[in-house]
């Protein structure tokens, strides 16, 4: 796969990752409802003590990480490609602690959050550090 | 470092190991800050743990239970969250749980619009039997009398820390008729019980009509009230 083909591929997935963060953080501060296929659970985590840092919901955080990813995939500097990529994997760690979180401690999971953290940031990393390699 | 010969720059694999070394770092720092600075609401663990006790509705324990207190309160009543907080623990550990008397929760609407919409979620609560969790964790997060405190997201966040709670569901049946039925019924229950505040307790043995007792929030006062019912 061309470095332009992986560049392109993570573009369109930290898109879709900011989609993501970017509604559930509209949820979170409109005190709307989150669209859940499975009844309560995406209520319930959104509303649980873990889904805030010291007040700030980590959607929110999601987002701002999508907005800095995307800025250094646009801006492709050696220095960037290293930087998206540390990012990406901090985000895949993140997210399999907030999966751990779901699953354990609050006992229901929110399918946007599952899709984020197991589709879209596992996808980021791997695409992220595919390009370290080209 | 090892790098491309004449770039100065790190290779691939050096370059990966760098990104996924520096990010474990960030990852076990951030995970250790959201466990450190997560906001639990500062709340301390609920009155007391209902979850072992039969509960349908506002009633709590055995419904054949020989003696049931019913109580009347106003979510936004401090005295309501105060008799939840330092009577119900002695209620519910040594009468309801031994299956010797039930407790019926009433919530009434007399304080203002923050009591009737949250009178409306605790009955709501009630739909999935989960009422009188519910209902103490809405005790523990009462705001100022008329404050506007009853908003979506207080009772979503007081929902969510309700184990077995489907929210949306509560959302949904707290706008029902079958709800707007019962704080009807509630209310009326209240004025026919000539009861003057909240909290109101009334004692009923059997089948018999119920009579008002006055305790304070002294749980000697209630034990001595409540085994003065089973004795007689």
């Amino acid at each position: 796969m061309s470095d332009r083909t992986l560049r392109i591929a993570a573009i369109l997935v930290t898109l879709a990752g900011a989609g993501v963060a970017g509604y559930l953080t509209w949820a979170h501060f409109a005190d709307q409802s989150v669209i859940c296929v499975q009844g309560g659970g995406c209520e319930k985590v959104q509303q649980s003590s873990y889904s805030e840092i010291a007040g700030i919901p980590v959607a929110a955080l999601g987002l701002a990480s999508y907005v800095t990813v995307l800025a250094l995939l646009v801006w492709d500097a050696p220095i960037a490609r290293l930087s998206v990529a540390t990012l990406a994997v901090v985000g895949l760690f993140f997210g399999a602690y907030l999966v751990a979180v779901q699953l354990v401690v609050i006992d229901a999971v929110c399918l946007w959050c599952m899709a984020n953290d197991l589709v879209i940031g596992p996808a980021l990393a791997v695409l992220t550090l595919l390009r370290l390699r080209t | 470092m090892a790098t491309r010969s004449g770039t100065g720059q790190p290779t691939s694999r050096n370059s990966i190991l760098i990104a996924v070394g520096i990010a474990a770092v960030v990852a076990i720092a951030l995970v250790a800050g959201a466990l450190l600075l997560r906001d639990d609401g500062g709340s301390s663990a609920a009155a007391v743990d209902v979850s072992g006790i039969p509960q349908e509705g506002s009633l709590l324990g055995d419904p054949n239970a020989s003696v049931r207190l019913i109580e009347y309160a106003d979510m936004q009543c401090p005295f309501c969250a105060e008799y939840s907080e330092r009577m119900v623990p002695t209620l519910v550990n040594d009468y309801v749980g031994s299956g010797k008397v039930n407790a019926d929760f009433r919530v009434v609407s007399i304080l203002g619009a923050d009591s009737e919409k949250a009178a409306s979620y605790v009955l709501a609560a009630g739909k999935q039997n989960l009422m009188w969790e519910y209902q103490q964790e809405l005790f523990r997060n009462q705001g100022p009398e008329n404050s506007g405190w009853v908003t979506d997201q207080v009772l979503r966040k007081t929902a969510a820390a309700v184990p077995g709670l489907d929210v949306d569901r509560l959302f949904a049946d707290a706008e029902s008729a079958d709800v707007t039925a019962q704080a009807h019924e509630n209310m009326q229950g209240f004025q026919e019980a000539g009861a003057q505040g909240t909290p109101t307790l009334l004692v009923q043995i059997g089948e018999e009509d119920p009579y008002m007792i006055q305790v304070g929030l002294d749980p000697a006062a209630l034990s001595a009230a409540l085994d003065d019912a089973l004795g007689g």
